[in-house]
């Protein structure tokens, strides 16, 4: 584990170091970037080597006496290694040139300092080896990426944000503590190891409130309510790792707290499957009705951290269920998606970056004919968009596939088993298709037609640092969707340690598969070769003009009249009416010659709606009649001290 | 091996004529002659012939959509067991891949709209990416009845080789259902009426067709040729659950096979004669319909037949 720490403590050293550097802001930034993309790229690759040679690595620390601080790292931590480390490292290099604001120096260093905390921690969570350490870093992940979402902390709705985040992360840390507890409580000991030992309605009970607690982290419905308002607040590639990296901790913990628990009961792989298509259709719904470019990609984390529960609870199922095949693929399909939405979704956070850097707006409807200004940032989006939908021949077509293999092999059990796989499989498909109506309309609107305003009509692209990040992420989209054997391999030596039972999995039934996705992807690149070479030989010597867009006889086109991304969303968002209830403003248009009218609409997130009337006002009325008890009265204070510690003495 | 490509470049010839006749069928509902049935060639010949004129708003996305959306149907083609032969190509799980890969010719054909800043392209694309999502689901229900069945997820298993899928086994009577129900989405993936008009001319109306508008020359043939590809796919599936004999002759298979190809597209052009199309805001329920029916027929299946 040598290599393991020096790589955070390098990534620690980039957070320190600008703190003195900050009255050079390129060479604080420069330092700064330096530190934390060496120690990403130290962490990578020791953790590519474990994960290609698996030896069991464990270290213990007893600085704090009785709590005695545990990491170990397997093949699921490592696959999770090389995901927080390899994005991390991006978004570090990412920073370079969308930090450019030399008037906020301190306030950059700070930046830096909560982006190596960050990636640090993230990193220790998925190495931790017992509650308390577990604890620890998963706490110091949330405080640091708080501070991160509140980085322009004068504007109002971004302080929102910053403090909606803080109640949902530290709530959801009370979960998991609870659960955490339980373990303590029934076996005694901080070790990981033990929970297997509990009773079975203790495990029920450990699972269901971890499953609360790391879903909040996630983004799983209803818990994801905070996501869209940090997401759009953070900076761009602040954006990229919390939504790329950070929610994967809370995927992380379910499926570690699958495996600590050993027992392979259906009813887990009920919650999360229903779980996972709850996030995943209601997430892709809420974003096809979304203005905000950010907030949009925000809730396509929440369809995205479906599809991988989806994955993982066919897994479970199949588990349960005796059907290995159907397993390794559910849990194999939802770790690859784990790595993949990782590398599309920041490619996707970088890209929306450069458009905000650029053009200083978010608001999809206001932007428009960007990839002729910015064709990097454009094409890589395009690359970024495909592979989200799922399409072939890109990267995320790979881990559905996998995960519909795996829901199709849940179709020929009997029961409920057969009822869910058959809703995830029917989920999976409405994902897709809506996803890929979302993905049209940001690619269409934002970076398609004609500018719809002046900031986007004086777009460009700069800061060569920005865009290789995004070329590199690009790039792996396609590798992986083309050659998914080795990423396939990947993730099955990841599911080797997440439990199941298996000891040895074979490989070769899987590879099959993926070998068969090279195959055709093989096969349409070389036909769209053929009728690539076709059509230059039919427009060899060809009369090719150009002119305007057909306007259908209308010869004063403005660009105005395009088609809006509300528009275009709005019949499909009325069929989910119920899950999604819009509401809409407009003042009619009156006389002969009308002056100016307005349209606004906003899609209300049930969950956020629903959250005001059950949870905010009881938990407020509540505390209005305790309020008695916090009078100000020093004395009684330290008499609640000497109270408690009392009770604790004769009843713990 | 050396049959099947006879079939696929068979299936590649005859798909411009197949769609002509649905002309011709219309033609003789308004007690017209109509075009020839080499109407569809004499057109592509044309197009091939021509130059093109691109829209100042355009870029290379637009000239991408056709020819992606046509490697996607031609690589449907390849994938699909046609008169009951191998097909070229198939692996466990193709279906899978082939109906994503249409989705990746779908999402070119709406960026390419969406390149030429046009708002009646705009609104057709709008429509383009809403319907096909409830077709989807009604296609993997259906992926699923067929996997109960055969225990398979390859189209070579559904429609050729000794157990295909048919309305005239013992568990094929629910298979009308599904029959129906993937004519429904034929109907809808290939705007046809009642979802969606080809021959309309109001720009407001159009799905399809006003996507394509600014397309010209060689592209627009590639558009034309892609969407007969697509539509010679959905209409062999519900072919070979019509008719899934195979006498072992290939000659008589191919005869029998695109004998009832003729009479689904046959079908296809009475629907457009007899029919209106539907108000837009009707087209979900109709589509749904075909959802309903699948599962229909799943649960019927499942129950009484297994």
């Amino acid at each position: 584990m040598n290599q393991f720490f020096l790589a955070i403590l390098v990534i620690g050293c980039g957070g320190i170091l600008p703190l003195f550097l900050w009255r050079q802001f390129a060479l604080m930034k420069a330092v700064g970037v330096l530190a934390i993309g060496g120690g990403c790229l130290l962490g990578l690759v020791d953790a590519w080597a474990k994960l290609s040679s698996p030896v069991s690595d464990a270290i213990v620390f007893s600085y704090l006496g009785n709590f005695s601080l545990a990491f170990s790292m397997d093949t699921l931590s490592a696959f999770f290694l090389i995901v927080i480390f390899g994005v991390s490292l991006l978004a570090a290099i990412y920073s370079f040139h969308y930090m450019s604001n030399a008037q906020k120096a301190m306030r950059t260093a700070a930046h830096y300092l909560f982006f190596s905390l960050l990636v640090a921690a993230m990193a220790l969570v998925v190495t931790a080896a017992n509650l308390i350490t577990f604890i620890l870093a998963w706490e110091i992940m949330s405080l640091s990426s708080f501070f991160l979402v509140i980085y322009n902390y004068e504007a109002a709705e971004n302080r929102k944000a910053g403090y909606l985040y803080f109640i949902f992360s530290q709530v959801g840390a009370m979960f998991i503590l609870a659960a955490f507890g339980i373990i303590y409580a029934q076996s005694g000991s901080f070790a990981f190891k033990e929970a297997a030992a509990l009773s079975e309605s203790a495990k029920i009970l450990v699972f269901v409130l971890a499953f609360i607690g790391f879903g909040s982290k996630a983004g799983v419905f209803p818990f994801h309510v905070w996501l869209p308002h940090a997401h759009p607040a953070a900076s761009s590639h602040i954006s990229a790792v919390m939504s790329g990296v950070m929610i994967k901790t809370g995927i992380y913990g379910i499926v570690r707290i699958y495996a600590l628990l050993d027992w392979h009961t259906v009813i887990f792989g009920d919650i999360v499957l229903i779980a996972g298509m709850l996030s995943g259709v209601l997430g892709v719904v809420y974003a096809l009705g979304q203005h905000d470019i950010k907030r949009l990609l925000a809730y396509h984390s929440v369809e995205n951290i479906g599809i991988i529960l989806i994955g993982i609870g066919i897994g479970m199922i199949g588990v349960a269920a005796g059907k290995p095949v159907m397993a390794v693929l559910g849990f194999s399909g939802g770790l690859l998606h784990v790595l993949n939405h990782a590398l599309f979704k920041s490619l996707l956070f970088m890209g929306a970056g450069m458009v905000l850097h650029q053009t200083g707006s978010r608001a999809i409807d206001r932007l428009g004919g960007l990839i002729k200004k910015m064709r990097v940032t454009g094409t890589t989006f395009l690359i970024g968009s495909l592979a989200i939908c799922g399409l072939p021949p890109f990267n995320g077509f790979v881990s559905e596939f996998l995960v519909y293999m795996g829901g199709f092999n849940g179709v020929a059990l009997s029961g409920s088993d057969f009822a869910l796989s058959l809703l995830g499989i029917i989920s999976l498909a409405i994902i897709g298709g809506l996803a890929l109506a979302c993905f049209t309309k940001v690619v269409g609107v934002v970076f398609q037609g004609e500018p719809r305003s002046a900031v986007a009509r004086d777009a460009e692209e700069k800061g060569i640092m920005m865009l290789v990040p995004m070329v590199v992420l690009a790039a792996v989209c396609i590798v992986i969707g083309v050659f998914p054997t080795l990423f396939m391999t990947m993730a099955l030596k990841a599911v080797a340690s997440a439990g199941l039972g298996y000891g040895r999995i074979p490989m070769e039934p899987f590879i099959v598969m993926t070998a068969n996705i090279t195959r055709a992807a093989a096969l349409f690149f070389t036909l769209l070769l053929l009728v690539l070479a076709l059509r230059s030989l039919l427009y060899r010597a060809k009369t090719v003009t150009s002119s305007g867009t057909w306007g259908c006889g209308f010869t004063q086109p403005t660009v105005k009249m395009q088609y809006t991304g509300s528009s275009y969303a709005a019949s499909i968002l009325e069929f989910f009416q119920p899950a999604a209830p819009l509401s809409e403003s407009h003042s009619p248009i009156k006389g002969r010659f009308p002056t100016g009218t307005h349209y606004h609409s906003h899609i209300h997130d049930l969950a956020e709606k629903q959250m005001e009337p059950l949870v905010v006002k009881p938990v407020l009325w509540l505390f209005d009649k305790l309020r008695w008890l916090q009078h100000g009265d020093i004395h009684l204070y330290i008499g609640y001290i000497l109270l408690a510690i009392v009770l604790l003495l004769f009843f713990v | 091996m050396m049959k099947s490509t006879i079939f696929l470049v068979l299936a590649v010839l005859l798909a411009p004529i197949y769609a002509a006749w649905i002309l011709k069928v219309k033609a003789f509902f308004g007690g017209r002659k109509g075009s020839p049935l080499l109407i569809h060639y004499y057109t592509l010949i044309k197009l091939f012939k021509k130059g093109s004129v691109y829209s100042t708003s355009t870029t290379v996305i637009f000239k991408l959509g056709p020819v992606i959306s046509f490697c996607a149907a031609t690589m449907v083609l390849m994938f699909v067991p046609i008169a009951g032969q191998a097909p070229l190509f198939s692996f466990n799980g193709d279906v899978i891949l082939l109906l994503y890969l249409l989705g990746l010719g779908r999402f070119f054909t709406i960026a390419a709209a969406m390149d030429t800043a046009s708002p009646f392209e705009g609104m057709g694309a709008a429509r383009e990416a809403y319907f096909p999502i409830i077709c989807e689901a009604t296609l993997f229900m259906t992926l699923i009845l067929f996997y109960l069945l055969s225990g398979d997820l390859n189209l070579a298993a559904f429609f050729s080789g000794g157990q295909p899928m048919g309305l005239w086994q013992a568990a094929g009577v629910p298979l009308l259902f599904v029959v129906i129900a993937l004519f429904i989405v034929l109907l809808t993936e290939n705007s046809r009426v009642p979802v969606d008009d080809p021959a309309t001319h109001l720009e407001l109306t159009m799905i399809h067709e006003v996507m394509v508008l600014d397309h010209s020359g060689p592209d627009f043939a590639f558009i034309e040729l892609g969407s007969f590809f697509k539509l010679f796919f959905y209409s062999t599936l519900v072919t070979r659950l019509v008719c899934p004999f195979t006498s072992g002759h290939p000659a008589v298979d191919a005869v029998v096979f695109f004998g009832c190809m003729a009479l689904v597209y046959t079908a296809i052009g009475v629907t457009e004669s007899v029919m209106a199309r539907y108000r837009m805001d009707k087209v979900p329920k109709f589509v749904l319909t075909s959802f309903a029916l699948v599962f229909f027929a799943t649960v019927i299946t499942l129950e009484f037949v297994k």
